[in-house]
């Protein structure tokens, strides 16, 4: 009996001693996670890393690191301008995410700063990055080093309403075929115009709803200005690069779509109350938008009138016109970003989350959700990522993509070059002086760092 | 020497408070105003040194393409609020209210205090959804659609402009409403039921008893709200955010709001911002030295030369 006890008492102290020591050994590291995503469709850019640090805090107990990982996420919908705000403000103060999910071409700017790390030498432990499409990195890199993960890509396509089309007398075939005499370079920009204002004139829709662009200064713009032969960036000395010949093709295309061809309405309206009610309420017959506003209209917008399934009946998809006859068609892809903040304590955790979250389940969660497209290669053959029309009708965009260009100023040039573009739509500038405008705003704001051609 | 240290010592939690977070500020925006500080070199660029300091970002604001469209756009924002709701509709309100039954008047005022005390984006995200294009908006819906006016257009495209005027004076109407009726209700009734007895009608009542006697509120309301609505840019910034074309309703301090914290691509640049603002400051001090100028605030304020008691 005694004995007993005194095994029984050796027994407590051994296991007390052990969860002592165990409580003793293990930290638990957070990490912070900083997302942009409009709810409910892109919640999974945030909350795959909850799945994500069950299995890394498996990985690290098996592999005995005493670390653990607590993962805390932050997201919402505010606009860019400000949540870029928010990441350098922190950052000044030592408050900012661990993780910060972003657009690439956010990454020049932020790595000049010294305020993310380059991540090829640690990347190099975790080989499931190698899965990545190539040329997403591309996006991410910054002299010549590796600054973030892509997270997702899209495409910005034309969108144009059939039902609209109908109306205008246009037959079943001729509507079936748009996509593909776009992508053969047969239907271009000025083509749609034509066909814009025709509906304009038949009083098919109001003037002004022909064709529309985005609300407000965003990628979709330079998108036009590449199809008209327009260079942003010069690269062999990594400035940016302002083509006047092509500028002036491109403003004149919105000077004339908004002065002659009853299009641009749409410029400078609310997204929510007015914009995605116009394109999504059959208001408008031509118009640029991107392939996750899909997944928004039928959440958000169509689902009472059957979301997807009256969509697909009533919109189709396009890539962006050639601007003369048998020219190139495009799209823009403007990948988003995961990035390690320079302050974060434990890099490494941060990156095998990321890791965890760049992997054919979680990533394929959230294209489905939010009508990304995916980025790993061979996604489209997993499983449950060939179950959306959406994705798989839009990949072949991927082949006609175009990108912003990864440059600290591209923040000035875009606002300058969006400026003149609002004037010439409000009839202010003529393409010309929008031209002349951009010119000097851009040799004044930038001086050596741009290029005019 | 405690009974003289005893002042400064009640006076030093507003001393302390005004320097911290008025004075310092101040100093801070105007040296910032000399600086190129923005997105780009935060953290890197050394804005207090006068060596990082020029006139650059004062060329840029007064060279820019847009200015004269601002600078137009402030001026007409300011006046014609000013002029129809702040003071205008203000002092109709009052002198209406304060001509009916008492009690009456009290409850009609309270109603007009009602977008005041709303919280801001409560009231006007209320009158975006009034704006709103048909069938959504309900100024559409319910007004213009049936009588057949328009073609259900999104009002906040169409006319910008009126529904700034609107939403800004509904707010600041009631301000001087407070004040012209206190003021109409302290004159005392001796004047307007002598005016009354010499045969003079309400509206002489009106003109030669009432307006002069509240001469001091008049002043003091337009000139505050001036200078308020030089600075107030939120219900703008709520409602079109300067569009809905380009700067078409934009105002000088959304402009400094706009350059120095909001930018699609955050290339927020805080010094050109500042600059924006301090030119701001200065045309309001210039205005408020105006209209004590043109108002004679001096006379306003001097000891009665009769003693009214």
């Amino acid at each position: 009996m005694k004995r007993l006890f005194l095994l029984m008492l050796i027994g407590c102290f051994v296991v007390s001693g052990g969860l002592i020591t165990l409580g003793q050994d293990t930290e638990t590291v957070t990490i912070t996670v900083r997302c942009r995503a409009k709810p409910p469709m892109e919640d999974w850019r945030g909350n795959n890393f909850i799945l994500a640090a069950e299995g890394l805090n498996a990985d690290l107990e098996a592999a005995g690191d005493p670390r653990r990982v607590e993962v805390v996420i932050i997201q919402d919908n505010i606009d860019w301008g400000p949540y870029v705000t928010e990441f350098v403000l922190s950052y000044g103060a030592g408050e900012e995410p661990d993780i910060w999910l972003t657009g690439h071409e956010y990454i020049g700017v932020q790595a000049e700063a010294g305020r993310i790390i380059a991540l090829d030498e640690l990347m190099k432990e975790f080989p499931g990055f190698n899965n990545v499409i190539d040329s997403l990195w591309e996006s991410t890199s910054y002299k010549g080093e590796i600054w973030g993960v892509p997270q997702d890509a899209e495409a910005r396509p034309l969108y144009f309403n059939k039902a609209l089309l109908g109306e205008l007398g246009w037959t079943a075939n001729e509507i079936a075929a748009l996509p593909n005499n776009i992508e053969k370079g047969e239907f271009t920009l000025n083509d749609m115009l034509t066909v814009a204002k025709e509906a304009v004139d038949e009083g098919v829709v109001a003037d002004g709803n022909g064709f529309w662009m985005r609300p407000s200064n965003g990628p979709d713009f330079t998108a036009l200005y590449y199809a008209f032969g327009g260079e942003t960036i010069d690269v062999a000395t990594g400035k940016l690069v302002f083509n006047e010949v092509a500028g002036l093709k491109y403003y004149q295309f919105f000077y004339d779509a908004a002065q002659i061809y009853g299009s641009m309405g749409g410029l400078g309206l609310g997204w929510g109350d007015a914009w995605h009610p116009g394109v999504s309420g059959s208001k408008v017959l031509f118009w640029v938008g991107g392939t996750w506003q899909w997944a928004e209209w039928a959440e958000l917008f169509l689902k009472d009138l059957g979301g997807e399934a009256y969509m697909w009946e009533t919109f189709g998809i396009a890539l962006i016109p050639a601007a003369e006859q048998g020219g190139q068609p495009n799209s823009l892809t403007h990948p988003m970003a995961y990035l390690i903040s320079s302050q974060c304590e434990d890099p490494d955790l941060a990156l095998a989350l990321i890791d965890k979250v760049t992997d054919y389940g979680p990533n394929t969660r959230h294209a489905i959700a939010s009508t990304h497209l995916g980025i790993l290669n061979g996604q489209t053959e997993y499983k449950f990522y060939k179950d959306s029309r959406l994705l798989s009708e839009t990949l072949y965009m991927l082949d006609y993509t175009t990108f912003l260009p990864n440059n600290p100023y591209w923040g000035p040039y875009s606002t300058i070059t969006y400026e003149a573009l609002a004037a010439v739509v409000g009839d202010d500038f003529t393409p010309q002086e929008a031209v002349e405008f951009v010119v000097d705003g851009l040799q004044r704001e930038l001086g050596d760092d741009v290029i005019i051609r | 020497m405690r009974g003289q240290l005893a002042p400064y010592m009640f006076l030093s939690p507003t001393l302390i408070l005004v320097t911290l977070f008025f004075f310092i500020p101040l100093v801070m925006v105007f040296i910032l105003s000399f600086t190129k500080l923005d997105m780009t070199n935060f953290g890197i660029l050394e804005w207090w040194k006068p060596v990082n300091w020029s006139l650059d970002n004062y060329v840029k604001i007064f060279t820019n393409r847009f200015l004269s469209r601002i600078l137009g756009n402030t001026i007409m924002y300011v006046a014609v609020t000013l002029a129809l709701f702040n003071v205008g509709m203000a002092l109709v309100i009052a002198l209406i209210t304060t001509h009916i039954k008492r009690r009456t008047g009290f409850a009609f005022r309270t109603l007009w205090f009602l977008p005041r005390i709303t919280p801001v984006v409560v009231y006007t995200m209320m009158w975006r959804a009034l704006a709103g294009p048909a069938p959504m908006g309900l100024i559409n819906k319910y007004f213009l659609v049936p009588l057949g006016i328009g073609g259900g257009e999104y009002l906040l495209h169409t006319h910008p402009w009126v529904f700034i005027f609107l939403v800004n004076g509904f707010i600041g109407a009631s301000f001087g409403m407070i004040l012209f009726a206190s003021a109409i209700e302290s004159i005392p009734k001796d004047y307007t039921i002598a005016s009354k007895v010499d045969g003079a009608t309400t509206w002489q009542t009106i003109r030669y008893v009432e307006l002069p006697m509240i001469k001091w509120p008049l002043l003091f309301v337009t000139t505050y709200q001036t200078l308020s609505l030089l600075t107030s840019f939120e219900q703008i910034m709520l409602l079109t955010d300067g569009g809905p074309g380009l700067y078409q309703t934009e105002v000088w301090s959304l402009t400094a709001y706009h350059r120095a914290l909001t930018s699609y691509f955050g290339n927020t640049q805080w010094g050109y911002g500042a600059a924006w603002s301090v030119v701001l400051v200065i045309i309001g001090i210039v205005m408020a030295v105006i209209y004590l100028r043109v108002f004679k605030f001096g006379e306003l304020v001097e000891e009665p030369k009769i003693d009214q008691l």
